[in-house]
C-alpha cells in the first residue's frame, strides 16, 4: 500500500501519514482498572479488514481507515465523526477544579 | 577442527548425516504439542527431551521448518539490555549460545564481532550509560566508549563533527555476536528428533477442544491430536492462535524488513547499531552487508517489501558510512513480528490450565532462542514458570505493570 | 587477434572511433558503442571472472548481465556486469575475486579439494573447540567478497524524482512496444521502460526465420508508429528494480531513482535463457545462443572460430545460421530432441550442409587455456551408461538454446503466483496481481506474431483499465524448453548455480540431509542466493529437488522472488541525503556570540557560549543569579487551545486542574500517557475565558499536539487546537536585574512587581514588538518569558541584549539552564523521568487533581499507586571536595541490588557543591538519609538526600 485516501486531502503518498492504533472507543471514566488495562494494552490484531486511526501529518488531520491487514490494501477512509457522533461527557459531580 | 571434513573426501559416496528428520505420520495423541516449529518451539522440544525426558512431543508448523521469523531475522545475539531482569535473561541466553554448536553438533557460526550502539545525542548517551552500568553490575561486559575508541573498533564510521548527527559515544558490548539463524533451528530439530520428538511441517492448527479451562485436543488440517500440554510459540501469528483457544493478547503483528547486499571485501568488523537513525548493519563472512531498521510504521500480516523502507535505511546508513553508495542491494525481505507494549516478551503460564505461551518477541526474539527453549521446557515440564521469566508474565498488563525495556531494543520504534 | 565482423554486423558500434581503456593492466582498443564485455570478446578474450568457491575461470553466459559471471571493478564501482559498462576512454577495469591475477588465480587450488567441501561443509566442521569459528572466520572473510569498496569515498551524487502515467510498459521488446502503441492509440499517457540503450529486444538480434530479416522490419514499424504518438515517453537505459504497492515502480537511470506511479502496468520483460547442466558447462565461451547473436548483430564481434550449437528448439538452428553467416565454422548442431519439429531454419541448416545430431545428451566439455576446447555428446538414452560411445567435437565456442525462464520478478514481487508447468517445461504465471498485465515470452515460449498480438491486447486492456488476460500456459507456441537438460557426470562439475559453484550432487545431497523442500534446500545449499539470485539456476534447482524428493514437478514453486529485480546501489536508494536542520529565528545571534550548538531533536540549540564548557556554564549561571541573562526558548512547543471547552479540554489532557484558573495567570502542566507515565510538561497561560496558550517540551510537542487532536476527535468538545511552535519565537530573560532591563524598553506592559505578579501573564508590546509575557520561575530568579511572532525574534533578542547591557547581560545556553533549574529541583521530563515514571515516583503527586472525573492516564496512575512503590526521585548533594563527579545514569546500589540511578548531576557554583537528582529506594527517600552511587570504575560515593529546592527554598527570588 503506497497511497492513502485522506478524507480531507485526497490520495496522498503513504509517507505523509501516521498510524494511530485500532479504533476502540475508550471506556467510561469510572470503568474499573481491568477494563482500562484491556483498552490500553490489549488489541484485536486481526488478519483481515480492520478499522484504524490514521493521521495526515502535514495537515494534522485524524481520520479512520478500513484496511485489510492480510494483504496490505486500503478499503475505505472516512472522517472520525462518522463513528464518534456525540460529545463525550464525564460524570457530573466533579467538585472543584 | 577441519578434520570433520576428511570423511567427505575419503568416501566414494556421500553418506548423509540426516540433519533433518524424515516426515513422520501424525499420531492421535502426545504428551506435549508445541505449536510453531521455529527456533523457540524446536529449542523447547529439545530441552523437554534432553532435560526432562519428555519425548512424546509433536512440534507443528503450518509452513516449512523454521520458515517464519527464524528464517528471516538478522541474526544478532547480545545481552546489553536495560532492565536487570532483561540483562539476566539474555545473559543466560549468551552463555547457552557459547556452547550451542557443541551441544547440537552443528556449526552455528557464532561469530563474536562486538556490538556498538551509537549515541547521537546527550539523551542517548545517558541511556547508553544506564545500560552499561546495569550490564556491568550484573557481570555482563559492556561499556560506554568515546569517539576515539569507536574509531579503533570501526574506523570506517563517519566520526567527524560535520556529520548531520555526530556520534557522541557508543555502548560497546564486546560479547555481541552473530549466528547462522537457519542452522540453529536445524540443530535443535536434529537433536530433538534424535530423542524421539516428532516435527510435523505443513500441519496447520485449525482449532482447539476445551473442557472448562483445560485444552483437551488440538485440531489440525491433518487430524485431531489429543494433548497433555500445549505450548504456543508462533510469533507473528500469536493472536491468530490465541483467538482460537480463547486468549487475549497485547500483541500487534508488525512487519519487520531487512536486506542484504552483494558480497564485498571485508569493510566492517563489528555490529553497528544506531537507535536514533533506525539503522543496524553487519557484514557476513561471505562479505554481504546485512541491514535492518525499525519495524514498519503500521501493523500487517504480510511479508511484503517496501520501497520506503530501503530508501530510509540507505539514507541513514550513508550518514554513518558515506562510502556505501556504490554497494549494491541484492535482496530484501520481511518477517512478521509480535510486538508488545513494553518491548519485552510474554512467557509462562496462561489462564488455561495446560496451555503455555512463548510470544511477544518483536524484534528481540532470535537472541533469546536458547534460553527460551530451556526455560519454556522447564515451565511446561513443571507446570511452573521459573523465576528468571517471572517478569514476562502474561498478566502484568492487567496490572499496568510493564517491563522498563524501551531503550534497549536497539533501534527505536 | 581482432574478432571484429564487417558491416552490417555491429548495429551499436562506430568503427571509426576508437576508445582505449585498460583491463587487468592490458590496453584494450574498443569501438565507440562497445561495452567492456563486447570489447574484450572482440579480442577473443572470454575470461572475465572467477567463481566463488573454486575460482574456476568464468566468462559471459547470458551476455545481458543477467548472470553474475562478468562482475568487474572500475575504480570505486564494483560488482558491475561488464555488459552494462559502456567502454569509455581512460577506464581502468579489473576483474574481482582472485588471488594474484585474473588469469593466474592461485586460489583455483581450492578446486582440487572439492571433494572435501561438499554442500554445507561448513556446518559439519570448524566449531570444535569452542570459539574456534572466530579463528576460521577470519580466513574465510579474507577470501570472500567480490568487490572492493573505497572507504574514503564521500557520499556521491544521486537524486530522485517522481513521475506519473496511465500505463507503464516494462520491457521494450516486441510485446512491450506493441503494448505501448496500443495503449497510446487508446489515449493513455504511456511510458516504456527499457533496460538496454535501444528498444527492440530480440527484434534487434534474433533470427526468427531462415533469411533473418523479419526482426528489423517489425522493429522499425513499431518504433515509427510509437514515435508519432504524442503521449508516449520511451526511457532507455532505465532498469525497473521493483514494483511496489499501488503500482509504484522503482526505476534506475544514471544517478537517478525515479518513482513512477502508474495506473496500470504491463509486464513484457521477456525470458532469460537457461544453461544446460553438464560437466564443464561453466567454462568461458559456453554461452546462450541469444547472447552470441547479440554479440554479433549489435557489437559486430565474431564469438569464436569453431562452434557447436546445443539446442532443444529451432532457435539453435537460427544461431547456427548466424554463426555460419559470420564466418564461424559450425561443427554441428546438437539437438537434445530426437525428432525436431519442422521449421524453415532447420531446413536451412541442412541445406547448408551443417552437421546435425539429434537425440543427444552432453557428456562433458573440455578446457584449454581457460576456455572451452571441446564437447562430447552421447545418445540421450544412454547418458547413464558411462561406457556409451560418444562423438567428440573440437570447438572454442558452444551455444546453448535449451530453454528460457520467464522474467517474472516484478510479478512475483507484487504477489502474483508462479509455479512450474509441465506442459511448458518451465515456470508459468498462475495468477496476476491486480493492476498488472502481461504479454510476450514472460508468459511462456512465444512466437513473434503471438508476442505482438498479446502485447496489443495487454496495452489496450491496460489503457481501458479492464481485467488483465492471463494467457494459458499450456497453449504457448514458441520455442520449446527442454524438460531435463541435466546430465550428471561421475566427476561432478555440472554446475546448477554458477554464482555459488553448486553442482548436481550438492542439491541432491542437500535433500539427502533432510532438506526436503526448495526453501530448505536453498537455505542449506545457498542455491539462488548469489548476485544473480537464481536467474539461471532456479528452474534446474526446482527440477532436481522435485526429482530427489519425489514431489510433483507440476505446480512446484521456486524459492520466493524478492525485490530488487536487479542489484541496485545504496546511493540510488539514499538519494541526496537531505536531512533538514531547524534553526530558531535567533540563529544568527547565536553564531555571532560564539555559541556551541547541541542537537535537540531536529533543532540546534546553544549549549553554551564561547570557550571552555565548564567556565562558560559558570559564567552564565552567575549572570542569571546575580545580574541578567537571556536564553532562546523558541524550540519549546506552543499550542493554542481556544473555545468554550478549552478549560475542560485541558482538564482532560493534563493531570492538574484548570477550570478555575484565573485569566492572566499561568499554571503548571503535567501530561501522562495512557499507562500513567509522565510524557511531557509545560505551562498553561490563560489569556481569556476560552483561550489558553500552552507550552510543551521541544521534543514532546509534536506528540502532545497529535494526542490532543486524537482525543478530541473522540470527545468532540468545542475547542480549536493549533500548533503554533514555529510561529512564535521565545526568549526567557532572567535575573535580579531582568525587570529593570525590560523597563528600559518602550512598552505598554507594566512590569512592576505590583502590576505583574509571579505566575501572571500579560499581552502587549515591548520595543514595538507584540509579545506574550509570562512570569515563570523555572530557573528560580525574577524572570519573564516573552513569546513574539517568529519574524520578530532576532529583533527582540537584540533589543533585550541592548537593554541589559548596562547590567552586563549575556546569553545563556541549555547547559547553564540545566544547572539553574537543577538548583531549584525542577525535573526535566525525559531526563529525570523515563518511559515508566509515574507522578508519585517523581514526587509530583501534588500536580494531580484527584477530584476531576477523568484525565488521560488516570486509570494507569491509580492502578500503579496500588503497587508497592519501588523507587522515588529525590534531590541529593555530595561533599564539596568530591574529586570526580559521578555521571548521569550511574547506579544507586546496595551491594548487588540496583535501587535506582542518578538522573541529573552538576557542580553548583551557586551552592559551592555538587547537587543532583536520583531515583533511590523509598526507604532512603528522606532528607538526611544517605545512599551509595556506583561511579566511575565502580568507585562507591556516598550521597546525602536533600529537600528541594536546593537554592532559595522559600522561592523568594522568583517572587521579586
Amino acid at each position: 500500500m503506497k497511497l492513502m485516501n485522506c478524507p480531507l486531502n485526497g490520495w496522498r503518498n503513504i509517507g505523509e501519514f501516521v498510524y494511530g492504533g485500532e479504533v476502540r472507543p475508550a471506556p467510561g471514566a469510572d470503568a474499573d482498572t481491568e477494563t482500562w488495562a484491556d483498552w490500553v494494552f490489549m488489541v484485536d490484531n486481526q488478519a483481515g479488514v480492520v478499522r484504524e486511526w490514521w493521521f495526515h501529518a502535514p495537515t494534522s488531520y485524524w481520520f479512520i481507515a478500513e484496511r485489510d491487514t492480510a494483504n496490505d490494501t486500503l478499503i475505505r477512509t472516512y472522517p472520525a465523526a462518522e463513528i464518534f457522533t456525540e460529545r463525550v461527557e464525564f460524570a457530573s459531580g466533579e467538585k472543584s477544579s | 577442527m577441519a578434520f570433520g571434513l576428511l570423511k567427505f573426501g575419503l568416501r566414494r559416496t556421500y553418506r548423509a548425516r540426516g540433519i533433518l528428520p524424515p516426515r513422520p505420520a501424525l499420531k492421535s495423541s502426545y504428551d506435549v504439542v508445541i505449536i510453531g516449529a521455529g527456533g523457540h518451539g524446536l529449542a523447547a522440544a529439545h530441552h523437554l527431551a534432553k532435560d526432562h525426558g519428555i519425548t512424546e512431543v509433536a512440534v507443528l508448523d503450518k509452513g516449512y521448518l523454521a520458515g517464519g521469523n527464524t528464517a528471516r531475522n538478522t541474526a544478532i545475539v547480545r545481552s546489553n539490555y536495560l532492565t536487570p531482569e532483561g540483562v539476566r535473561f539474555y545473559d543466560e541466553a549468551m552463555q547457552l549460545w557459547r556452547g550451542l554448536s557443541h551441544e547440537l553438533g552443528l556449526n552455528l557460526m557464532l561469530s563474536n564481532r562486538g556490538h556498538l550502539t551509537l549515541a547521537h545525542s546527550d539523551a542517548a548517551l545517558r541511556t547508553m550509560r544506564w545500560r552499561a552500568e546495569v550490564n556491568k553490575h550484573q557481570g555482563v561486559d559492556s561499556e560506554l566508549i568515546d569517539p576515539g575508541e569507536i574509531r579503533k573498533l570501526c574506523p570506517q564510521l563517519d566520526l567527524s563533527d560535520e556529520a548531520r548527527w555526530p556520534i557522541l559515544g557508543a555502548l560497546y558490548h564486546p560479547p555481541g555476536a552473530t549466528a547462522r539463524h537457519d542452522a540453529v533451528a536445524w540443530g535443535y530439530a536434529h537433536e530433538a528428533s534424535r530423542r524421539g520428538v516428532e516435527i510435523h511441517e505443513h500441519t496447520e492448527v485449525t482449532g482447539f477442544r476445551r473442557e472448562g479451562s483445560r485444552v483437551t485436543a488440538v485440531e489440525t488440517d491433518r487430524g485431531t491430536i489429543h494433548c497433555g500440554r500445549v505450548l504456543q510459540a508462533v510469533a507473528g501469528n500469536s493472536t491468530r492462535v490465541g483467538d482460537m483457544v480463547g486468549l487475549r493478547m497485547p500483541i500487534r503483528t508488525v512487519p519487520l524488513q531487512a536486506c542484504v547486499s552483494v558480497p564485498i571485501m571485508p569493510v566492517i568488523d563489528p555490529i553497528i547499531v544506531s537507535g536514533s537513525l533506525h539503522t543496524y548493519i553487519w557484514q557476513t563472512a561471505r562479505g554481504e552487508l546485512v541491514m535492518g531498521g525499525s519495524a514498519d510504521p503500521y501493523p500487517g500480516y504480510t511479508t511484503r517489501s517496501t520501497l520506503d523502507f530501503k530508501e530510509g535505511l540507505m539514507a541513514h546508513a550513508m550518514e554513518l558510512f558515506p562510502f556505501l553508495g556504490e554497494v549494491r542491494l541484492n535482496r530484501q525481505w520481511a518477517g512478521m513480528t509480535d510486538m508488545t507494549p513494553d518491548f519485552s516478551p510474554i512467557m509462562g503460564k496462561t489462564p488455561l490450565d495446560n496451555y503455555y505461551i512463548d510470544a511477544g518477541w518483536g524484534t528481540w526474539g532470535f537472541k533469546a532462542t536458547p534460553v527460551c527453549g530451556k526455560r519454556m521446557a522447564e515451565t511446561v515440564a513443571n507446570d511452573r514458570a521459573p523465576e528468571i521469566i517471572h517478569a514476562f508474565d502474561m498478566g502484568r498488563f492487567a496490572r499496568f505493570d510493564q517491563v522498563g525495556e524501551r531503550g534497549a531494543a536497539s533501534v527505536g520504534h | 587477434m581482432s574478432q571484429r565482423l564487417p558491416e552490417p554486423w555491429g548495429l551499436l558500434i562506430d568503427r571509426s572511433r576508437t576508445i582505449r581503456f585498460t583491463f587487468e593492466g592490458a590496453r584494450i582498443d574498443a569501438c565507440a558503442g562497445d561495452t567492456v564485455s563486447s570489447a574484450l570478446l572482440a579480442r577473443g578474450d572470454w575470461l572475465l571472472g572467477r567463481s566463488l568457491k573454486y575460482h574456476r575461470p568464468r566468462g559471459p553466459f547470458t551476455l545481458t548481465g543477467d548472470d553474475a559471471n562478468t562482475l568487474i571493478q572500475l575504480g570505486d564501482t564494483h560488482n558491475v556486469p561488464a555488459e552494462q559498462v559502456p567502454a569509455q576512454s581512460g577506464l581502468t577495469v579489473t576483474g574481482q575475486h582472485y588471488s594474484g591475477s585474473l588469469r593466474r588465480d592461485r586460489a583455483r587450488l581450492t578446486e582440487r579439494f572439492a571433494r572435501f567441501l561438499p554442500v554445507g561443509f561448513y556446518y559439519h566442521a570448524f566449531y570444535r573447540p569452542r570459539g574456534i569459528w572466530d579463528y576460521w572466520e577470519r580466513f574465510i572473510r579474507r577470501a570472500a567478497g567480490l568487490g572492493r569498496v573505497n572507504t574514503a569515498a564521500g557520499h556521491g551524487y544521486y537524486d530522485k524524482n517522481y513521475a506519473f502515467c496511465d500505463v507503464a510498459v516494462v520491457g521494450g521488446g516486441v510485446a512491450g512496444l506493441a503494448a505501448a502503441l496500443a495503449a497510446a492509440e487508446d489515449g493513455a499517457d504511456t511510458v516504456v521502460i527499457e533496460r538496454e540503450s535501444l528498444c527492440g529486444g530480440g527484434l534487434n538480434y534474433h533470427r526468427f526465420d531462415a533469411e533473418g530479416e523479419s526482426g528489423a522490419k517489425v522493429r522499425n514499424e513499431l518504433m515509427r508508429a510509437l514515435e508519432a504518438q504524442p503521449r508516449v515517453r520511451i526511457w532507455t537505459d532505465t532498469t525497473c528494480t521493483g514494483r511496489f504497492g499501488d503500482n509504484l515502480l522503482a526505476l534506475i537511470h544514471g544517478d537517478r531513482l525515479t518513482k513512477l506511479r502508474a495506473g496500470r502496468v504491463v509486464i513484457a520483460t521477456g525470458a532469460i535463457g537457461q544453461p544446460a547442466v553438464f560437466h564443464g558447462n561453466d567454462l568461458p565461451a559456453i554461452a546462450l545462443g541469444s547472447g552470441v547473436q547479440r554479440l554479433m548483430r549489435l557489437y559486430g564481434v565474431r564469438p569464436g572460430q569453431r562452434a557447436v550449437c546445443v539446442t532443444a528448439n529451432a532457435d539453435g538452428y537460427g544461431v547456427a545460421l548466424d554463426l555460419a553467416d559470420a564466418g564461424v565454422d559450425v561443427a554441428s548442431v546438437v539437438d537434445l530432441r530426437r525428432t525436431p519439429d519442422p521449421d524453415p531454419r532447420v531446413d536451412a541448416v541442412h541445406a547448408r550442409g551443417i552437421a546435425v545430431h539429434t537425440g543427444c545428451a552432453i557428456r562433458h566439455a573440455t578446457e584449454r587455456n581457460q576456455r572451452v576446447a571441446g564437447l562430447r555428446i552421447v545418445d540421450r538414452e544412454r547418458i547413464d551408461d558411462a561406457a556409451a560411445p560418444g562423438v567428440d567435437f573440437d570447438c572454442d565456442l558452444v551455444t546453448v538454446d535449451v530453454g528460457a525462464t520467464p522474467a517474472v520478478s516484478l510479478i512475483a514481487h507484487a504477489g502474483g503466483d508462479v509455479s512450474y508447468s509441465e506442459s511448458n517445461h518451465g515456470l508459468a504465471i498462475r495468477s496476476l496481481p491486480p493492476g498488472m498485465h502481461v504479454a510476450g515470452s514472460v508468459c511462456g515460449p512465444c512466437t513473434l506474431t503471438s508476442a505482438q498480438r498479446e502485447g496489443q491486447a495487454a496495452g489496450r486492456a491496460a489503457a481501458r483499465a479492464e481485467a488483465a488476460a492471463l494467457p494459458d500456459p499450456t497453449l504457448r507456441d514458441g520455442p520449446t524448453n527442454d524438460g531435463w537438460p541435466i546430465f550428471p557426470h561421475s566427476k561432478g562439475k555440472e554446475f546448477v548455480d554458477f554464482d555459488e559453484d553448486l553442482m548436481i550432487k550438492d542439491l541432491v545431497n542437500a535433500t539427502k540431509e533432510g532438506f526436503s523442500s526448495i526453501e530448505l534446500v536453498k537455505r542449506f545449499s545457498t542455491v539462488g542466493m548469489g548476485p544473480s539470485q537464481g536467474r539461471t539456476a532456479a528452474v534446474n534447482a526446482v527440477r532436481l529437488v522435485a526429482d530427489a524428493t519425489g514431489e510433483a514437478l507440476e505446480g512446484a514453486r521456486a524459492s520466493t522472488n524478492r525485490p530488487p529485480a536487479f542489484p541496485e546501489k545504496y546511493g540510488h536508494l539514499a538519494g541526496r541525503g537531505f536531512d533538514p536542520v531547524r534553526y530558531t529565528a535567533m540563529q544568527r545571534c547565536h553564531e555571532v556570540a560564539d555559541a556551541r550548538m547541541m542537537v535537540a531533536g531536529a533543532w540546534l540549540r546553544p549549549a553554551w557560549y564561547g570557550g571552555d564548557r565548564q567556565e562558560a556554564i559558570n559564567r552564565e549561571v552567575k549572570a542569571v543569579r546575580e545580574a541578567v541573562a537571556v536564553i532562546d526558548v523558541s524550540t519549546l512547543g506552543g499550542i493554542e487551545v481556544r473555545g468554550e471547552d478549552a478549560a475542560e479540554f485541558l482538564n482532560r489532557m493534563y493531570t492538574f486542574a484548570y477550570k478555575k484558573q484565573p485569566v492572566n495567570r499561568s499554571r503548571y502542566l503535567l501530561m501522562t500517557d495512557d499507562t500513567g507515565s509522565i510524557v511531557d510538561d509545560g505551562v498553561a497561560a490563560r489569556l481569556g475565558e476560552d483561550y489558553y496558550y500552552v507550552t510543551a517540551t521541544t521534543g514532546g510537542v509534536e506528540n502532545v499536539y497529535r494526542r490532543m487532536l486524537w482525543w478530541n476527535a473522540q470527545w468532540r468538545l468545542d475547542v480549536d487546537i493549533i500548533n503554533v511552535t514555529a510561529a512564535y519565537a521565545g526568549i526567557n530573560i532572567a535575573g535580579p536585574y531582568s525587570r529593570r532591563a525590560l523597563e528600559r524598553l518602550d512598552s505598554d506592559i507594566d512590569f512592576s512587581a505590583a502590576a505583574f505578579p509571579y505566575m501572571e501573564v500579560r499581552t502587549g508590546h515591548v520595543a514595538g514588538i507584540p509579545v506574550r509575557a509570562m512570569r515563570v520561575g523555572f530557573v528560580g530568579e525574577l524572570g519573564y518569558e516573552l513569546h513574539c511572532p517568529a519574524s520578530y525574534g532576532e529583533a527582540l533578542w537584540e533589543q533585550l541584549m541592548a537593554a541589559g547591557e548596562p547590567d552586563g547581560i549575556r546569553p545563556f545556553g541549555v547547559e547553564a539552564q540545566r544547572v539553574l533549574r537543577l538548583e531549584k529541583g525542577h525535573i526535566i521530563v525525559g531526563q529525570d523521568t523515563d518511559n515508566l515514571t509515574h507522578p508519585t515516583e517523581a514526587a509530583m503527586g501534588w500536580a494531580i487533581a484527584r477530584r476531576k472525573p477523568f484525565f488521560v492516564g488516570r486509570p494507569g496512575i491509580e492502578a500503579r499507586e496500588q503497587h508497592t512503590l519501588t523507587r522515588q526521585l529525590v534531590g541529593f548533594q555530595l561533599p564539596a571536595d568530591t574529586a570526580t563527579l559521578p555521571e548521569e545514569s550511574h547506579l544507586v546500589v546496595d551491594g548487588e541490588a540496583i535501587l535506582g540511578r542518578v538522573t541529573s548531576i552538576a557542580w553548583s557554583q551557586t551552592l559551592g557543591r555538587p547537587i543532583g537528582m536520583a531515583f533511590v529506594s523509598p526507604a532512603q527517600a528522606e532528607a538526611g538519609r544517605h545512599f551509595t552511587i556506583k561511579a566511575q570504575r565502580g568507585n562507591r560515593i556516598e550521597a546525602e538526600v536533600v529537600d528541594t529546592p536546593f537554592y532559595d527554598p522559600d522561592n523568594e527570588r522568583q517572587n521579586l
